[in-house]
């Protein structure tokens, strides 16, 4: 072990190919053969379809195949979580079919495919397809889908209810807690429809290979064994080790690149068909109708507070929408990563969520950066910050009284939450405390004053957030219904001449996972970073691996490289004491160095890798070579906090919200790179600050989506964004070797309430007591918001 | 999206009917239409290409004269469909005599959108209803002169 890389901000070594253009993405790959697959999708969200007619399609020039639901719709894409309801029923769960043969279920439904020699003319045989459709009336609002009378998105689903779940204490207690409050803050809000945006669009590529009987896919995931898995064993029912699934640079998932998407079966289905390669990529307006978009909860939040402030309770009902079908972890977010988020940094005593998951005619529901935990701390944060408006207190106050009191998880236990999960260690009151410092509290107190007299007034937001990350113990998991499990692997192989290739099932998608690894290898090694290739994303090359989501390729994954590591470093002592004539239990080794203790006899890291492989001097009973592979299960969630502070001026006039100041204290436990931690939490804050004033999906009555495009949907730039003030505390993970706790979400899931909280600070500072402007707050929201009611 | 207005044209209230029942003239001043056939009695086929910010599109479909009243009211319901995205509109049309040459034609309606054309460039769907709507009555004002002048 050395200390050379760890902590430092070594630059990445994927960038020099991302930003010379070079990366390699699943569209660059151009296979001999290769055909292109054009979709035909419903410009309706509820029909019926009477026919099809593919007549004038199929004899157009350069058209190799139409496919269509007679020939596939009996194949459907699985959901990767059982969540029952309160009565113990399973859930609903219709078929999602590769393509539909009756009735299209929201804008986008996949209807036919073309294949044809270039894209262009698989696009313009796809448009002489004639569909005769019977327009039914549809539904996009989780809360008014559960009404009497409203449409049904699947016939056999009643009310559209996937199921009914809760979380916490017995709704009596809670009721009762309520019932004792001195004072309640309740609260109606939405959290809007998100759409992902990943800068790479969607790209498969199926190839079969006739003479190996052995299908390839070439897929913008973030998980390609995962995907392997549920297409083979769920959908195709194709043999394992006949197919290999390739995840090549991938531009970006934020969540959206779980899901296992009928595409990707249906680029396999058609190669093997047609006995050529069949590509895919779809068009940015695919991307709006298609990718899994992001939370959707139409919630009503209570929180009870005594006399003294103290939390009694919190009671919450909420609506998710969960679209036309269930994606691969759509069942989770709104259930097992929201409702065990809610006991937040407080010690609040009793607590309780009423959940629906509910059935739209809406594009499928997944997880987006964060999935269900940014949904939880905006219910706990809104309801904090808006009960100290109500009460007169101060929010910063409020939160110091009602935190949990900082423990390590080592000489004190976890802290047990009334909502299932138990954290692993904390230290809340320092990280609200720190960024209060950086942010000039009472200062900014007489400047806000002095600001509400005039047309710029200034508000404050707060949020301290804690999120469950490192997903994820495979027991816990599956005693609560996940289908998979949630354990990473990493082999490290030295190769003979001492240099390492690492294969890791965690798979990056812009996280910086071939720097941040390899400064983990080299520094435990004792050599240099150039010493070390970082491999991943092919099914074929890396054991099976579960992919990178929830904030735990370095948690999870790295935790499973280092297993590996440690066991090459134990073999490699054995080699070395037989080699120095010493019992294995006498070499120490340090800074790449095989030594015996207390000597300078010593042999090097790539000596030690020689021998393995060319054994002539070689104890007895020991396997030649240097290669382990490990996979490492979690015993616990990791869980990161931080305080998050916004500050905003608002233009009485417009109703224009500007972010002055934004102040993220995070806690994400040891550091390796702070140079990504800090890009993460950058983009994290981008996307949190993007749902707050800027993003959201819209759909008219029909169920149109009305801004499906960048001219229409609004995104987060960069002269939107203040300089971003961060700081850091480190309280190690207690229960991995490296002490990570995940980095990749945090910044999303503390950001959007500040900013929320900011603006509702800034109105009642200047005598507007609204308790919430609906998100995105836009100017003309805010500016509605002043207007006498 | 909502359509409404009104607008007084130069011309009795039957002259203006006979205008509006006419396929020829009406392709003639309706903005974007390149054929209109009258397939069956009040229902016609129409062919229409139109560009609306940045999607263009050639529309084909149906539309369809319902309830008429001679010289007083009739509704129009248009079916369009395109590789753009289908619009269909359901529009009431009043005629009013505001005096013995002058008629106040007014309409009120709702048209639904689909496709790209929903989810691309809605915000400024009603400025181009609003522009295409003055150019159709500014185009049947010339018409009008210039039946006036032979």
């Amino acid at each position: 072990m050395s200390n050379k890389f760890i902590g430092k901000s070594v630059k990445r070594i994927e960038d020099k190919r991302f930003i010379t253009g070079k990366g390699r993405y699943t569209d660059d790959i151009v296979l001999p053969g290769m055909t292109y697959a054009y979709i035909l999708r419903s410009p309706y969200a509820h029909a019926r379809i009477r026919s099809i007619d593919y007549s004038a399609a199929e004899a157009m020039q350069g058209v190799v195949t139409i496919m269509t639901g007679e020939e596939v719709g009996h194949y459907g894409v699985p959901c990767g979580w059982q969540v029952n309801f309160k009565n113990g029923d399973i859930m609903k769960e219709p078929p999602h079919p590769l393509l539909v043969k009756d009735k299209v279920r929201h804008v986008g439904d996949a209807v036919a495919m073309v294949v044809a020699e270039t894209r262009e003319l698989a696009q313009d045989a796809a448009e002489a397809i004639i569909i005769d459709y019977e327009v039914l009336p549809a539904v996009t609002d989780a809360s008014k889908a559960v009404l009497p009378g409203a449409p049904l998105v699947h016939d056999d689903v009643p009310n559209n209810i996937c199921f009914d779940w809760e979380i916490g204490n017995p709704k009596a207690e809670v009721d009762e807690a309520m019932a004792s409050a001195h004072h309640i803050t309740s609260l109606d809000f939405v959290n809007q429809r998100l759409s992902p945006n990943a800068m790479e669009p969607r790209s498969y590529i199926g190839q079969y290979d006739n003479v190996y009987d052995k299908y390839t896919l070439y897929t913008s995931t973030q998980n390609p064994h995962l995907i392997r898995l549920l297409m083979c064993a769920f959908v195709l029912g194709l043999p394992e080790h006949k197919v290999r699934v390739v995840g090549p640079d991938v531009g970006g998932g934020f969540g959206s690149k779980i899901y296992h998407y009928t595409e990707e079966a249906l680029v396999t289905l058609a190669s093997k068909k047609i006995g050529r390669p069949v590509k895919w990529t779809e068009t940015r307006s695919e991307a709006f109708q298609t990718d899994a978009h992001g939370r959707d909860h139409v919630t009503h939040a209570e929180m009870g507070f005594d006399a003294q402030g103290n939390i009694v309770g919190l009671r919450i009902k909420t609506f998710a929408n969960l679209g036309a079908y269930l994606s691969t972890f759509g069942t989770a977010v709104p259930t097992y990563l929201h409702g065990t988020l809610l006991q937040g940094l407080y010690t609040t005593p009793k607590i309780h969520l009423d959940m629906t998951c509910v059935f739209t005619h809406t594009t499928a529901v997944d997880a987006y950066r964060g999935a269900g935990r940014p949904e939880a701390t905006f219910l706990l944060e809104r309801l904090v910050d808006l009960a100290a408006l109500e009460m007169g207190v101060d929010p910063a106050e409020l939160r110091l009284k009602n935190f949990i009191p900082a423990f390590d998880g080592v000489t004190q236990p976890g802290y047990q939450t009334n909502v299932a999960l138990q954290y692993d260690s904390g230290n809340y009151h320092s990280v609200l405390e720190r960024g209060l410092e950086m942010l000039g509290y009472e200062n900014f107190r007489k400047e806000q004053a002095e600001a509400a007299k005039t047309n710029k007034i200034l508000g404050v937001g707060f949020s301290t957030y804690i999120e469950a990350c490192g997903i994820a113990p495979s027991a816990v998991v599956g005693s609560l219904g996940a289908r998979a499990g949630l354990y990473e692997v990493g082999q490290v192989r030295v190769q003979p001449t001492g240099k390492i290739s690492v294969f890791t099932g965690a798979h990056s998608h812009g996280q910086g996972h071939e720097t941040t690894f390899a400064q983990v290898v080299a520094d435990r090694l004792g050599i240099p970073m150039e010493d070390v290739d970082i491999i991943h994303g092919d099914s074929d090359t890396v054991a099976f691996g579960m992919g990178t989501y929830g904030s735990r390729s370095l948690a999870v994954g790295g935790s499973a490289i280092v297993k590996s590591l440690d066991k090459i470093i134990e073999k490699g002592a054995k080699i070395a004491a037989h080699k120095l004539e010493c019992s294995a239990d006498d070499i120490e080794f340090k800074d790449g160095k095989f030594t015996v203790k207390g000597t300078d006899k010593s042999l090097s890291f790539g000596d030690i890798a020689l021998t393995a492989y060319v054994p002539h001097v070689y104890p007895a009973n020991l396997e030649p070579g240097l290669d382990f592979s490990s996979f490492y299960d979690p015993t616990n969630f990791t869980y990161p906090f931080g305080c998050h502070i916004a500050v905003v001026e608002i233009d009485k006039e417009t109703g224009f919200t500007r972010v002055k100041r934004f102040i993220a204290v995070d806690d994400v436990g040891n550091v390796i790179n702070p140079m990504i931690v800090d890009g993460q939490i950058h983009g994290g804050l981008a996307q949190g600050i993007g749902q707050a004033l800027f993003e959201g999906v819209e759909f008219d009555e029909n169920g149109q989506i009305t801004n499906g495009s960048y001219m229409d949907y609004t995104m987060p730039r960069a002269d939107d964004l203040p300089m971003f003030e961060l700081d850091r505390q480190v309280t190690p993970c207690p229960h991995n070797p490296l002490g990570v706790k995940g980095a990749g979400e945090a910044g999303c899931i503390g950001s959007t309430p500040a900013v929320v909280n900011a603006v509702i600070d800034a109105l009642w500072s200047a005598g507007h007591k609204v308790k919430d402007v609906r998100m995105p707050m836009t100017p003309e929201r805010v500016w509605k918001a002043m207007q006498p009611a | 999206m909502e359509l409404n207005g009104s607008y007084v044209l130069p011309a009795s209230t039957q002259k203006i009917w006979e205008m509006l029942m006419n396929p020829d003239t009406l392709a003639k001043v309706t903005p974007g239409i390149s054929r209109l056939e009258l397939e069956s009695e009040n229902v016609y086929k129409a062919i229409a290409e139109v560009k609306i910010g940045p999607v263009s599109g050639k529309f084909e479909g149906k539309a369809e004269v319902l309830h008429p009243v001679v010289a007083e009211s009739f509704t129009l319901n248009v079916h369009q469909n395109s590789k753009i995205g289908n619009v269909s509109a359901h529009i009431k049309m009043h005629l009013k005599a505001v005096s013995e040459n002058e008629t106040e034609l007014s309409f009120a309606g709702k048209a639904h959108m689909s496709g790209l054309l929903a989810r691309t460039g809605n915000r400024v769907m009603s400025g181009v209803a609003n522009t295409l709507t003055k150019q159709f009555f500014q185009n049947f004002e010339d018409e009008l002169a210039a039946k006036e002048q032979v």
